[in-house]
């Protein structure tokens, strides 16, 4: 059964681009465009990693990350969360890290490295 | 094309060379393959978002270019032109760049017991550092392409190096720096017209900001990587290292990284000097990639083994350009130094001053902090024997020490 990454992100080219790059692989990518929409389908919804932008249009991505960390629902202590952000501000990546994601990319999101990234959280095989 | 029996004959003959003057047949992502065309202008690859690299009819260079005539030509980048990516020569904006000194640097050898050491001393180019080879190639590309306004973050040099070049070509320049770029770097911009913004942040909080302006009010992003050409002009070092050493490359070459522009360009340029059968043998050096401690994303992901770099986080060094948390081309500089068999190397602020100072007493050579780097890291390779001391070893000082007398560094 092909394993189910939630995409939270308001920009829909980058939605196209990562969902055409990730279901090539075999994934299933559940979608979600803001942070608080983001947060409610994690919990509602089975999930094996997480990518998040940090620019979202209600809560920052920080936020996100700090609610999955702190949610009732235990498998959101552990899912991978993987930051992706163009963000123009100082410390982002030490930000994202402190707030609970597991890995910073910056964007432009180089797909083979995009690959990489969660293939080594959930093999495909 | 333009059609056989329509225009004159001196249409025509400009026309064939025109058509011959550069032998770039295409631009092809780096990551997946798919190829574009030279004619427009591109970024990065919108399908897998890696780097374009040019492509050249490597097989007409070899029918068609001498490399034995090139060495007559007017001294300068430009003279490798069949291997460049400008078509028209009108294009080619020229400050004097390329065709540094390789000098050899008897005091070191003797301290370091070494037999052959070399420095290729990128800091007579114009503005200073080895980014003006960069900028020319970008520059005369982005104008012979029709772009008006270009936009660059940069953690220094190459801000006033595409200043100089926008300048010189009649294009608008915009510039994000960090706030404590050398202060020559945000001066010599402003004198040559270019916009400066100066970014609370790191060279990737300015490459976000840029990018995002460059979106926004359709700029050109001239960022590392972020656009084909300036790995072109940058590859130009390993044309003038191979031809320096009759043909031969040397054994190690020990280049500071920060975007990784030179040590990929210099590797493509090797390759394409084999395709075109350049080389007297296929002897490739070992390239070592030289970082500094406070950030050092290559050193990591090589010793992991990886093939992209994590993000590093909390950068700081004194070498500004080595301020890099991560490159745009981070696969191809790990892969070329895979493929080269060779290493990377993180050096401390205080190896790197103290290096800098030693070129400057035994050899007369003020480098900058990235090309005092290499020396540190030659040391530490040395401890580690690394080296043999009969190996013809070649440091890239990338820039002139006199661009971070704010830093205080002497």
């Amino acid at each position: 059964m092909a394993h189910n990454i939630l995409y939270i992100e308001d920009n829909p080219d980058n939605m196209m681009l990562v969902q055409r790059a990730l279901e090539s692989r075999g994934y299933h990518l559940l979608k979600a465009m803001k942070g608080e929409d983001g947060v409610a389908k994690a919990e509602s919804e089975q999930v094996d990693l997480i990518l998040l932008d940090i620019n979202l249009p209600d809560i920052d991505g920080y936020e996100v990350a700090r609610r999955l960390r702190a949610s009732s629902k235990r498998e959101l202590k552990s899912v991978p969360i993987i930051a992706v952000t163009a963000n123009a501000l100082k410390g982002d990546a030490e930000k994202a890290l402190d707030a609970g994601c597991d890995v910073y990319m910056s964007k432009p999101i180089n797909i083979r490295e995009l690959w990489a990234r969660v293939e080594a959280f959930v093999p495909t095989s | 094309m333009m059609p056989i029996g329509n225009g004159t004959h001196s249409q025509w003959a400009s026309f064939v060379k025109a058509m011959t003057f550069s032998h770039l047949s295409h631009l092809q992502c780096s990551g997946c393959g798919k190829e574009y065309a030279h004619q427009e202008i591109h970024t990065f690859c919108p399908d897998c978002q890696s780097p374009l690299l040019s492509i050249y009819d490597l097989d007409r260079a070899r029918q068609e270019t001498d490399r034995d005539e090139i060495s007559h030509r007017r001294k300068g980048m430009w003279r490798w032109h069949e291997v460049l990516p400008v078509i028209h020569p009108e294009n080619q904006i020229f400050l004097g760049e390329g065709d540094t000194p390789l000098l050899s640097l008897p005091h070191l050898e003797e301290q370091l017991g070494l037999s052959r050491l070399y420095v290729k001393d990128e800091s007579s180019n114009p503005t200073g550092s080895f980014k003006a080879r960069g900028l020319a190639a970008a520059i005369s590309k982005a104008k012979e392409l029709g772009v008006e306004k270009v936009i660059i973050p940069t953690a220094g040099n190459a801000g006033g190096a595409m200043a100089a070049y926008a300048a010189r070509a009649g294009l608008e320049a915009y510039i994000f720096m960090p706030k404590d770029t050398p202060f020559a770097n945000i001066e010599e911009s402003r004198m040559a017209g270019a916009e400066v913004v100066l970014v609370d942040g790191l060279i990737s909080d300015a490459a976000g900001m840029a990018g995002e302006k460059a979106r926004a009010e359709g700029w050109f992003d001239v960022s590392t990587f972020k656009e084909p050409y300036r790995v072109e002009g940058k590859k130009v070092m390993g044309y003038e290292l191979a031809e320096a050493f009759h043909w031969q490359l040397p054994d190690v070459i020990i280049y500071p990284t920060g975007g990784g522009t030179g040590l990929v360009g210099m590797w493509k340029a090797f390759e394409e000097m084999e395709k075109v059968g350049w080389l007297e043998n296929t002897k490739r050096p070992r390239m070592v990639s030289v970082q500094a401690d406070g950030c050092a994303p290559v050193v990591k992901a090589f010793e992991a083994k990886a093939s992209f770099c994590d993000f590093w986080t909390n950068a700081h060094t004194i070498a500004s350009g080595l301020r890099v948390p991560k490159s745009f081309a981070d696969h191809l500089i790990l892969e070329d130094i895979y493929e080269s068999n060779g290493t990377a190397i993180a050096v401390s602020d205080e190896a790197i001053l103290e290096s800098q100072k030693q070129l400057a007493k035994a050899e007369g050579i003020f480098a900058a902090p990235e090309g005092a780097a290499t020396l540190a890291a030659l040391k530490e390779l040395i401890k580690q024997n690394w080296l043999h001391a009969d190996e013809q070893i070649v440091l890239f000082n990338t820039g002139s020490g006199l661009k971070y007398l704010d830093y205080g560094s002497v």
